[in-house]
């Protein structure tokens, strides 16, 4: 499969994702399939730029980790995203443990505006696949 | 719609609330797909995924993140929340399509802050589903106003 095993993923390596528009669509979008009661506010739900981040992840150039399951995340909302901002995702690898079949990697990202600052911030980690030894 | 929210004061330490379940199904995890922009082959691909561990397509943990926030405000009557700032949280089972996940959750730390009209609220909340199995499980820090 294409992507990054375990194996080449490069600790303290820095990612720039592309960026996308938050709009009224994907707020109405979200809302449907979280059915959220929307508060009429013109701010974005707090999880929409989260569950965003990571599709953008897969907008970049370098092939994606081969991520078999999401494992958890340690995550701070700084400031509310609104209708009509541009957003795009900054992330740093921090560390990587290797296990028997898999490894875990710890990514640190930060959810940046069309202005530069921090929205959103903090740490995720992955179960990432291992390349399959070759049996002789 | 005039809906009563609950201030700082009226939310008591330890107190607990469970919410409706919801199935997830395959047009849940195939929208949420569209909207995340992440096709990942775990969330996509049938065929793939029949030989994987999971034995087929999986929903993506955000999708049930996203859920449970929205079960949350089905169980409780809402706060006068003004931020949800923190989140901690581990993804612990998958869920399969069909699967039907609901909330419980308690309010487990209370805090003033800086500015007299508002409090920390940290609520730990756990996905279960119909086996009452845990999948997900955390805690999230919520800014509610107090009363004036």
């Amino acid at each position: 499969m294409r992507g990054t095993y375990f194996e080449d993923v490069v600790v303290d390596k820095v990612t720039v994702s592309p960026a996308i528009t938050v709009t009224e669509a994907h707020v109405a979008m979200y809302l449907g399939v979280t059915r959220e009661l929307p508060d009429g506010l013109p701010a974005v739900p707090d999880v929409l730029p989260l569950c965003l981040t990571i599709g953008l992840g897969w907008r970049i150039a370098d092939p994606p980790m081969i991520v078999l399951a999401f494992v958890g995340l340690d995550w701070r909302m700084v400031r509310a995203l609104r209708v009509g901002d541009t957003m795009h995702a900054r992330s740093r690898i921090l560390s990587k443990r290797a296990m028997r079949d898999v490894g875990y990697v710890v990514e640190e990202r930060s959810i940046v505006d069309q202005h530069g600052e921090v929205v959103q911030q903090g740490r995720f980690t992955f179960l990432v696949a291992k390349r399959k030894e070759v049996s002789v | 719609m005039i809906e009563h929210r609950r201030y700082f004061d009226e939310i008591s330490l330890g107190e607990e609330c469970e919410s409706p379940g919801r199935t997830v199904t395959e047009a849940d995890i195939v929208m949420f797909a569209g909207l995340s922009g992440d096709y990942n082959v775990l969330h996509t691909d049938a065929e793939f995924m029949k030989q994987s561990i999971f034995g087929e397509r999986i929903a993506h943990g955000l999708l049930c993140l996203a859920i449970q926030s929205g079960l949350f405000s089905r169980a409780s009557v809402p706060y006068a929340t003004l931020a949800f700032v923190g989140l901690r949280w581990k993804f612990k089972a998958p869920v399969k399509i069909g699967d039907t996940i609901r909330l419980k959750a308690k309010v487990t730390a209370k805090k003033d802050l800086a500015k007299a009209d508002r409090g920390l609220v940290t609520l730990e909340r756990i996905v279960l589903n119909q086996r009452d199995e845990v999948v997900q499980q955390g805690e999230t820090d919520l800014i509610v106003e107090k009363r004036r």
